[in-house]
C-alpha cells in the first residue's frame, strides 16, 4: 500500500494540493473504488447465476435485455429503484428502515479487507481474519432485525431460523479458520496467502492438509449465505420469502445485493484460506514468465494476482450454484442436528490434525514463517 | 416466568406451495403444528349448480375445468354416464382412443406432480425436467384436439375425431421411460430427498380408508383398490395396479413413478391395437334431442388424484335435475386436519405436497 | 351382503331401487354395517332436493369384501351426523350444510364452506332465490 500512497501524494503535490487532503482522501478512495467495483461484480454475479441456473435446468436464462441478457440485472435494479417503497402500517418503522442498511454496510466493508494482490489490500490489519469473521456474521443479525421489525409471522420465523442457523454454523467455521491460522502462523489474510506459497504451485495450498476443514467450511458458508440446501430462512415454499417478506423496492434491492456481495466475499475468503489466495497455481506468475523483471511485468503481476483470486472465487461460486440446481432443501431440525453432532466434532478433529502437522513439520510446509 | 402462547399462522390462500388457493389455518408451537384447519372455497365456480341450468351438451365443455390437469377424466365421466343412461355402447377403436388419451393425461398429471412436489422440497431443476416431458404430451394433445388443457375431445357417444399422429405418441412412450430413469438417479437416490420423505407423513391404511382417500395415496398405503380393474374401458387391457406398502411420502412418490411406467405400458398396448384396427365408427348422440330418462345414474373412474364419480338425477329433461361430483382431492385436503398435527412446518409442506391435491377439484 | 338379512335386525327399513332407505335410524344402520359388514369407507354423501325433503344418499364401500351399498335417508332440516364413524363425513356434511342447509346434529364444526359467512340461502336447494335482495350486494332497489 505504501507504494500506492506515495504515488498518490506525488500526484497531488504536482498540482499543488496540500498533503493533508491526500492523507484524508487516500483512505476514503479505496472504499469508493471498492463500492464501484463490487457493484459491477454483483451485477455480473446475478446474471452469472441466472444464466447458469438456466443452463442447468434446460432453459435459456435472461436473453432479452442486451446481447446475451447482459443488461438484465441492470434493468431489474432500475425497476426495483423505481418501485414504491412500501412500509406496512404496523411495522417498527425505525428498525424496518434500518435493517437493510445494517445488512448492506458490513457486506460492503468486508470487501475492503480482502487482499486482492500483494499491493492491493484496502485496509490491512494484523488480525483481519477475525475482523472478517465478525463482519460476515453481522448481516445475519441485521436480517433478524428486519424480520423482527416486519411484524410478520413468516418473516419472524425466517429470522428465527436464520439465527439458529448462524449460531450453529459459526462455531465449526471458526474452528476451521483456527486450524488454517495455526498452519499459517498468521492472522492476516496476506500472511495466510503467503504461507501457502511453494515452488510447486498448488501443492503448497492448505486444502491438502485441511481437506476436511475445507469441506466443513464450504458447508458452513452455504449455511451462512442461506444458500440451497440450507436456504431455510428464506425457504420460498414454506415461508414465502422468510425475513424479507415485507420488503419491497430499494430496501429489497439492498438485501438482494448484499446477499450476492456476501456470496462473492465468502468465496474470496475460502480461496484465500485454502486455495492460496492470489497465488498462481503454477508456482510462478505467467506475466513474470512472459515479461521477466521488466516494469510491465511487475505491474501485470498485480493484475494477474487479482485474476487468479477471482477465478478461484468464481469456481467456488459455480459449485455453489450447481448445488442449488441439484439439491432439495434440508429440514430445519436436521440442519441443526447435523451441525452440532457432525460438523463441530469434525472441525475440532481437523484442528488437531492442523496442530499435529504444524508441530511435526514446522516451517517445512509453510513458506514464510 | 415465561408464558408461551400459540402462534396462529395463516398459510395461504396466496402462498407459493399450497398449489392454488388453499388456505390452511395453523396453530403453531414454535414450528410444531398443533392443529390445522383447511379453509377452501376460493375457487368455487358452482359446477353443480351450473349443471342444473345447462343442457348436457352445453355442460360438457365446462367439466374439463374441474381438474385442469386431468380434464379428460371428467369429460369421460360425464360422457360415460350419459352413454350408459341411454344404453349406447362404444366401438372397440373409440374405447381404445379414450384409454390412450386418459393414460397420457394421467402421465402428464403425475409428471407435473413430481415437479411441483420437488419444488415444495426446494429443488428447482426436477420441476423443469418434468415440465419438459409433460410438454411433449401437451403438444400432442394440442395437435390432436386443438387445446393444451381444456380438450373437449370426448363427446356423447364417441370422440370428436379419429386419433392421428400416432408416431408422436410413439416418441413419447419411447422417451419418457429413459427420462424416468434419470429421475430415479437425481431424485430417488438423493439423501436429502430420502431424509425429507422417508417415514414422513405416514398414512395408515385405516386412517386413509376412514377419510375416504382413494387413488395412488391409498394404494401407497397398501390397499389394492384400483377402479381400472373393473372399468369397462380397460376390460381387455392387461395391466397391474401399483400397490406399495410404505405408507410414507416417499412411497407415494415411488408409486406415482411406477404408475407412469404402467400407464406407458397401457399406451403401448393401445397403440398396437389402434394400428391393427383402423375401423373408426361411432354413433354420436344427437345433442339437440339429448334427454336422459327418468332416474338416477352414477359412474366412477380412477382419476389421477383418486376416485372421481358423478351422480346424475334426471327427470326426463334436457338438463339434469341434480348433478353431484365426487373428487379425490376434496378428501385429501380434509385429511390434512389429521395428518399435519404434530409435524413441523417444513415437513407439513412436504406432506401436503405428497398428497397431490389440486384446488379447482376441491372447490368444484 | 343380502339386504333381506338386515330387515329383521334393523326395523323400519325398506328397499327402493338399488338403495336401502332408512327412516330415522341412520346412525344406527351405518354403525351396524360398519361393525358387522366391514363397510369401512364412506365414498361420498350425495344430497338431492326432492321438493318436500332432502334426500341424503350414503355411498358405502367395503375394501375387504369389495362391495358397495347405498343408504338413503330423507330429512327436512336436521339429520344425524355420522362424523364419529367416518372422518370423511366431516367434509361431506359440511358441504351439504353449506349447499342445502341441512343441519347435522353431532357434527363438530359446521360452517359455510364455499359461500361467505354472511350469505343467505342455500344455492343447491330448489327454492334458492337468485340475486337475493336480502344480500347487500344484490340490492337492486336503490336505483333512485
Amino acid at each position: 500500500m505504501n507504494y500506492l500512497y506515495h504515488l498518490y501524494i506525488e500526484f497531488l503535490t504536482k498540482y499543488g494540493i496540500p498533503k493533508l487532503f491526500g492523507d484524508i482522501t487516500f483512505y476514503v478512495l479505496p472504499f469508493c473504488l471498492s463500492a464501484a467495483v463490487l457493484m459491477l461484480v454483483v451485477l455480473f454475479l446475478v446474471l452469472f447465476e441466472r444464466k447458469l441456473l438456466g443452463w442447468l435446468t434446460q432453459r435459456k436464462g435472461p436473453n432479452r435485455v442486451g446481447i446475451w441478457g447482459v443488461l438484465q440485472t441492470l434493468a431489474d435494479a432500475l425497476k426495483l429503484l423505481l418501485k414504491e417503497n412500501v412500509t406496512p402500517d404496523k411495522v417498527d418503522k425505525f428498525l424496518f428502515n434500518l435493517a437493510p442498511i445494517l445488512v448492506f454496510i458490513p457486506a460492503m466493508t468486508v470487501f475492503c479487507i480482502i487482499p486482492f494482490s500483494a499491493e492491493y489490500t484496502f485496509v490491512n490489519t494484523s488480525t483481519n481474519v477475525i475482523l472478517y469473521l465478525v463482519l460476515v456474521a453481522f448481516p445475519m443479525l441485521s436480517l433478524f432485525l428486519g424480520g423482527w421489525a416486519s411484524n410478520n409471522k413468516y418473516a419472524l420465523m425466517g429470522a428465527a431460523r436464520g439465527i439458529a442457523q448462524i449460531l450453529s454454523y459459526e462455531i465449526p467455521m471458526t474452528f476451521v479458520v483456527l486450524s488454517v491460522v495455526t498452519l499459517a502462523a498468521s492472522m492476516n489474510m496476506t500472511g495466510i496467502t503467503l504461507a501457502q506459497y511453494s515452488r510447486n504451485g498448488l501443492l503448497g495450498w492448505f486444502f491438502i492438509p485441511c481437506i476436511i476443514g475445507f469441506l466443513i467450511m464450504f458447508i458452513c458458508v452455504l449455511a451462512e449465505l442461506n444458500r440451497c440446501p440450507f436456504d431455510l430462512p428464506e425457504a420460498e415454499s414454506e415461508l414465502i420469502c422468510g425475513y424479507n417478506t415485507e420488503y419491497s423496492g430499494m430496501r429489497f434491492a439492498l438485501f438482494y445485493l448484499s446477499e450476492y456481495t456476501l456470496l462473492f466475499v465468502n468465496s474470496l475468503f475460502m480461496s484465500i484460506m485454502f486455495f492460496g489466495g492470489y497465488l498462481s497455481p503454477f508456482g510462478v506468475y505467467l506475466s513474470q514468465l512472459l515479461f521477466g523483471d521488466t516494469h510491465l511485468g511487475t505491474v501485470l503481476v498485480y493484475f494477474e494476482q487479482a485474476f487468479w483470486l477471482c477465478l478461484k472465487a468464481f469456481m467456488i461460486i459455480f459449485v455453489i450454484i450447481w448445488i442449488r440446481a441439484t439439491l432439495p432443501r434440508l429440514a430445519s431440525f436436521d440442519l441443526l442436528k447435523f451441525s452440532w453432532t457432525i460438523l463441530i466434532p469434525l472441525a475440532i478433529f481437523n484442528l488437531f490434525i492442523a496442530v499435529f502437522i504444524k508441530y511435526t513439520m514446522g516451517g517445512a510446509l509453510c513458506g514464510l514463517s | 416466568m415465561t408464558t408461551t402462547t400459540k402462534l396462529k399462522l395463516n398459510l395461504g390462500p396466496q402462498h407459493p406451495s399450497t398449489h392454488g388457493v388453499l388456505r390452511l389455518i395453523l396453530e403453531l408451537d414454535g414450528e410444531k403444528i398443533l392443529s390445522c384447519e383447511p379453509d377452501i372455497g376460493y375457487l368455487h365456480r358452482g359446477m353443480e349448480r351450473m349443471a342444473e341450468g345447462l343442457t348436457y351438451v352445453q355442460y360438457l365443455p365446462t367439466v374439463d375445468r374441474i381438474d385442469y390437469l386431468a380434464g379428460f377424466f371428467y369429460s369421460e365421466l360425464l360422457c360415460r354416464t350419459v352413454e350408459q343412461a341411454l344404453g349406447v355402447s362404444l366401438s372397440e377403436r373409440v374405447k381404445t382412443i379414450r384409454v390412450t388419451m386418459l393414460e397420457l393425461c394421467r402421465i402428464a398429471s403425475h409428471l407435473l406432480w413430481i415437479g411441483a412436489f420437488l419444488m415444495d422440497l426446494g429443488a428447482v431443476s426436477p420441476f423443469f425436467y418434468a415440465m419438459r416431458e409433460r410438454e411433449m404430451i401437451l403438444r400432442y394433445f394440442e395437435k390432436l384436439t386443438g387445446q393444451r388443457m381444456m380438450y373437449n375431445y370426448f363427446v356423447f357417444g364417441g370422440v370428436r375425431k379419429d386419433i392421428d399422429y400416432l408416431y408422436d405418441i410413439e416418441d413419447i412412450i419411447n422417451i419418457i421411460p429413459a427420462k424416468l430413469n434419470d429421475y430415479e438417479k437425481i431424485i430417488s437416490e438423493n439423501p436429502i430427498f430420502i431424509q425429507r420423505t422417508k417415514n414422513k407423513g405416514i398414512l395408515e391404511p385405516e386412517l386413509a380408508i376412514n377419510n375416504s382417500i382413494t387413488g395412488v395415496n391409498l394404494r401407497a398405503s397398501g390397499i389394492n383398490y384400483d377402479l381400472r380393474n373393473s372399468d369397462y374401458l380397460y376390460t381387455d387391457i392387461d395391466f397391474k395396479p401399483i400397490v406399495m406398502s410404505g405408507k410414507d411420502s416417499f412411497t407415494r412418490y415411488k408409486a406415482r413413478l411406477e404408475e407412469i411406467r404402467e400407464s406407458i405400458k397401457i399406451v403401448k398396448t393401445c397403440i398396437t391395437k389402434l394400428k391393427k384396427n383402423s375401423n373408426f365408427e361411432q354413433k354420436l348422440i344427437n345433442p339437440l334431442t339429448l334427454k336422459l330418462p327418468d332416474g338416477e345414474f352414477y359412474s366412477e373412474i380412477e382419476a389421477p388424484r383418486g376416485l372421481a364419480s358423478v351422480y346424475i338425477k334426471s327427470q326426463e329433461q334436457d338438463k339434469p335435475y341434480r348433478l353431484k361430483w365426487r373428487t379425490g382431492s376434496y378428501y385429501s385436503v380434509n385429511l390434512l386436519r389429521k395428518l399435519l398435527v404434530g409435524e413441523y412446518l417444513n415437513d407439513a409442506i412436504a406432506i401436503s405436497g405428497s398428497l397431490d391435491f389440486i384446488l379447482p377439484e376441491v372447490d368444484k | 351382503m343380502n339386504i333381506e338379512e338386515l330387515k329383521p335386525i334393523l326395523n323400519n327399513i325398506y328397499i327402493e331401487g338399488n338403495k336401502i332407505c332408512v327412516n330415522n335410524n341412520l346412525h344406527k344402520t351405518l354403525a351396524f354395517l360398519k361393525d358387522n359388514y366391514y363397510y369401512d369407507m364412506l365414498k361420498s354423501i350425495t344430497a338431492v332436493d326432492i321438493k318436500n325433503a332432502i334426500e341424503l344418499i350414503y355411498n358405502l364401500y367395503s375394501t375387504e369384501n369389495e362391495e358397495e351399498v347405498l343408504i338413503s335417508v330423507k330429512v327436512e332440516k336436521e339429520a344425524e351426523s355420522v362424523s364419529d364413524l367416518y372422518d370423511s363425513a366431516i367434509a361431506d356434511e359440511n358441504e351439504i350444510y353449506d349447499m342445502f342447509g341441512v343441519y347435522f346434529n353431532g357434527h363438530e364444526n359446521l360452517k359455510r364452506l364455499y359461500m361467505p359467512e354472511n350469505w343467505d340461502g342455500y344455492p343447491l336447494r330448489k327454492d334458492y332465490v337468485q340475486d337475493d335482495t336480502r344480500l347487500a350486494w344484490n340490492d337492486n332497489n336503490d336505483e333512485a
